[in-house]
């Protein structure tokens, strides 16, 4: 008997990964989309977004990896992920109508037996009302980390499935499938993985809050956020894989879907979610932490300042710019002229009316009065601080994500401002916001 | 936040200020006219709002292009019948308002409409006044936006500090008082409560900047930078040559000992504008009243 074959629905980052993942591990994969400019540009080797070790992964296995843009040809998978992105708007909440065709499209040309499972991000109560036979209908819940989705794709800490009977054993195909990635496997009743999923963001932003409030605090009072996570990773009832880094709220879509999502259903039935509410609000401060220091340090004094923007993609390794703070930093500061560049995403993604798009960080910096690093791409780390330093007509260096060695700043004659510690300035002054 | 209608700067057509007699409004219809902004000044005089038929008489003077200013009341409110004065002088202009169609209608409120408890306050802070004042503006904002389609703004500013400031309460106002007639400055205890204290003209700009943006929603007018009292008597006392002295409170401390705002949404409505400085601002009023 021949190898099952797997198929994957919708080319989203999420399905590109997944079924890269698949091929690794051994298992002929079939790639479908509905478009089929993003299937010819897959078959092409092009791939439409980035991710560390992707296309190695995918060439390594290209024997194993079909693409097409014909959802007959899913007939012959055993099972079929359904992988599509689902879109937010701009409360985070899901427009489920194209996942809903897709998953019509699919489920009407399965094979005989086959199943399918839902790996996009759905609300609670979605799997259970498709309707479908729910004997042959599963929900994954899907952890991708943008930048590092290879790695969690290939090595997974569990897989969370969603059942209709959770009691009874998964499908022989199913299992085996899970089995090859060597982690435990968790069946659950649908709405229970479908709440898992959001329950796994919530922590993590519960995280990401409390290092954001307290890195706040820690700007104020003379104390350094950076000295104290490490600390925090050693107890045990925190761990060391904690979300304690200070960031720019919250961004990427994924995390801030969830919360909508939970602050809907909360309205639907009468939860109490204040806390949520609050996440929300601590996050929309936080982003706006280089704006309120901008105006403090340069734009207050200067109108006619300058401000070099280094990097636009919403994080380090990836071309996404949904929620990015960069944007929403940028949308902020349309009376001023703006110096911008991104290793991967172009200034074109920029909607502002006095934008110039460079190619090198030290073009950025020509003549500028304040650089902001918005994204911590590694290829920042190796700024040169003197040189930047000699570009820069003003002194302010802005670094909410300590890309650069903040002493190293003050020693070549610039203002650091990071998150999470008080401002260190070049000329000594008070180090006390 | 403010949403602004105008997607460019525009200076309206003419600028009816209801209570152009006072401090705060005085210096708004100075402010536009020095920007070539035609206005229709109304102080008491011209209009006595808890005057029989000064509806009918404000609504004969309005036309459908014109902004309004509503600065007029009796402040502080510090008792039910200077509420409920209150609430009667702003009955009048919603009844003009309820007949005639206008195009924007800006009120000069208070900060003191947001709960004790925020901290730091921002325009989504819950609006739960504790003091009468503070109840007096908030049921004159939802009097107002429930009685004109036009789009309005809430303006609610701090502690507001002056040369021409009649109130002479405890802060800028009355330690520059104290300290012109040679006397020492005297703050309360120690003096570290710390209060926003935002200059008049500053108002005075905020107000023609929203009109000129047609601005609709609800903005604090607060400088972002939180002073405590013997800061501020420290900085007039050099000012004048005198000294400071602290003095026993009479009767309880404050139950709020700082307040802080938060003043993101203003450098996001109104990113050129930036408040002077304390210092600066007291140096200013200083100077002009001399």
């Amino acid at each position: 008997m021949s190898k099952p074959v797997i198929g994957f629905a919708g080319m989203s980052h999420l399905g590109i990964n997944s079924a890269a993942a698949a091929a690794g591990r051994g298992w002929e994969v079939v790639c479908f989309d509905g478009d089929g400019a993003v299937v010819a540009e897959l078959k092409s080797g092009r791939l439409p977004i980035v991710e560390p070790g992707l296309s190695e992964l995918l060439e390594q296995n290209k024997t194993r990896v079909t693409y097409t843009a014909e959802a007959e040809d899913l007939e012959r998978c055993s099972m079929v992920y359904i992988a599509a992105d689902v879109p937010t708007d701009g409360r985070g909440l899901s427009d489920l109508s194209g996942i809903r065709a897709l998953i019509e499209t699919v489920a009407s040309g399965l094979g005989r037996g086959a199943i399918l499972v839902i790996l996009s991000q759905v609300p609670p109560g979605f799997t259970r009302n498709l309707p479908l036979p729910k004997e042959r209908l599963y929900y994954q819940v899907e952890t991708l980390i943008f930048g590092r989705a290879v790695e969690r794709a290939m090595y997974p800490e569990r897989f969370i499935v969603g059942c209709a009977e959770p009691d009874s054993p998964l499908p022989q195909v199913f299992h085996a499938f899970l089995s090859v990635f060597g982690c435990p496997i968790l069946p659950m009743r649908y709405e229970s993985a479908e709440l898992a999923k959001i329950s796994i963001n919530c922590c993590l932003v519960a995280s990401v809050t409390v290092a954001n409030t307290l890195a706040e605090l820690s700007e104020r009072i003379g104390a350094d956020w950076s000295e104290i996570a490490p600390a925090l990773k050693l107890d045990k009832r925190i761990g060391p894989h904690a979300y304690l880094s200070p960031g720019l709220g919250l961004a990427g879509g994924n995390l801030e879907r969830d919360l909508a999502t939970v602050l809907r259903f909360a309205e639907d039935t009468g939860s109490e979610v204040g806390v949520i509410e609050s996440f929300v609000w601590n996050s929309r401060h936080r982003r706006d932490w280089v704006l309120r220091t901008l105006h403090a340090e340069v734009l207050a004094t200067n109108p006619k300042a300058v401000v070099g923007v280094l990097g636009l993609a919403y994080k380090e390794n990836t071309h996404s710019t949904k929620n990015s703070p960069s944007l929403a930093l940028i949308a902020q500061l349309k009376p001023w002229r703006l110096r911008v560049h991104d290793p991967v995403v172009p200034a074109s993604a920029v909607a502002h009316p006095e934008v110039i798009g460079c190619t090198t960080v030290l073009e950025v910096a020509q003549g500028v009065d304040a650089v902001v690093i918005m994204t911590p791409w590694t290829a920042f780390r190796d700024l040169e601080t003197d040189q930047l330093a000699s570009a820069m007509t003003g002194r302010t260096l802005i670094d909410p994500y300590r890309v650069l060695d903040g002493k190293g700043v003050v020693a070549a004659g610039l203002d650091y401002f990071t998150l999470g510690a008080p401002p260190l300035r070049a000329s000594g002054r008070a180090a006390h916001a | 936040m403010l949403d602004h209608l105008n997607v460019r700067p525009t200076k309206p057509t003419r600028v009816v200020i209801i209570g152009a007699g006072g401090f705060v409004g005085g210096t708004i219809q100075r402010r536009l006219e020095a920007d070539g902004v035609k206005t229709l000044p109304l102080a008491r005089k011209d209009l006595d709002l808890l005057a029989d038929e000064a509806s009918a008489k404000l609504k004969d003077l309005l036309r459908p292009t014109d902004s309004i200013v509503m600065v007029s009341a009796v402040a502080p409110a510090k008792t039910v019948p200077m509420l409920m004065q209150n609430l009667k002088m702003a009955e009048t202009v919603c009844v003009a308002l309820a007949d005639v169609e206008i195009a924007h209608l800006v009120y000069i409120s208070s900060d003191a409409v947001y709960v004790d408890d925020a901290n730091p306050v921002t325009e989504r802070s819950v609006c739960a006044p504790t003091t009468i004042h503070g109840m007096m503006h908030a049921t004159r904002e939802l009097m107002l936006n429930s009685s004109t389609k036009a789009p309005v703004a809430m303006l609610r500013p701090t502690l507001i500090y002056g040369a021409t400031d009649p109130h002479n309460g405890y802060g800028p106002n009355r330690f520059r008082r104290q300290a012109a007639k040679g006397e020492t400055v005297a703050i309360f205890g120690e003096g570290e409560e710390r209060r926003d204290h935002v200059l008049v003209d500053d108002v005075a700009k905020i107000t023609a900047l929203v009109l000129e943006h047609r601005s609709a929603g609800a903005l604090n007018v607060v400088t972002g930078v939180s002073t405590s009292f013997s800061e501020i008597a420290q900085v007039i006392a050099k000012q004048y040559g005198v000294k400071v002295a602290s003095h026993t409170r009479q009767g309880p401390r404050p139950h709020l000992l700082h307040r802080f705002f938060d003043i993101t949404n203003c450098l996001k409505a109104f990113p050129t504008f930036h408040y002077t400085p304390l210092a600066e601002g007291l140096e200013r009023v200083r100077i002009a009243s001399i």
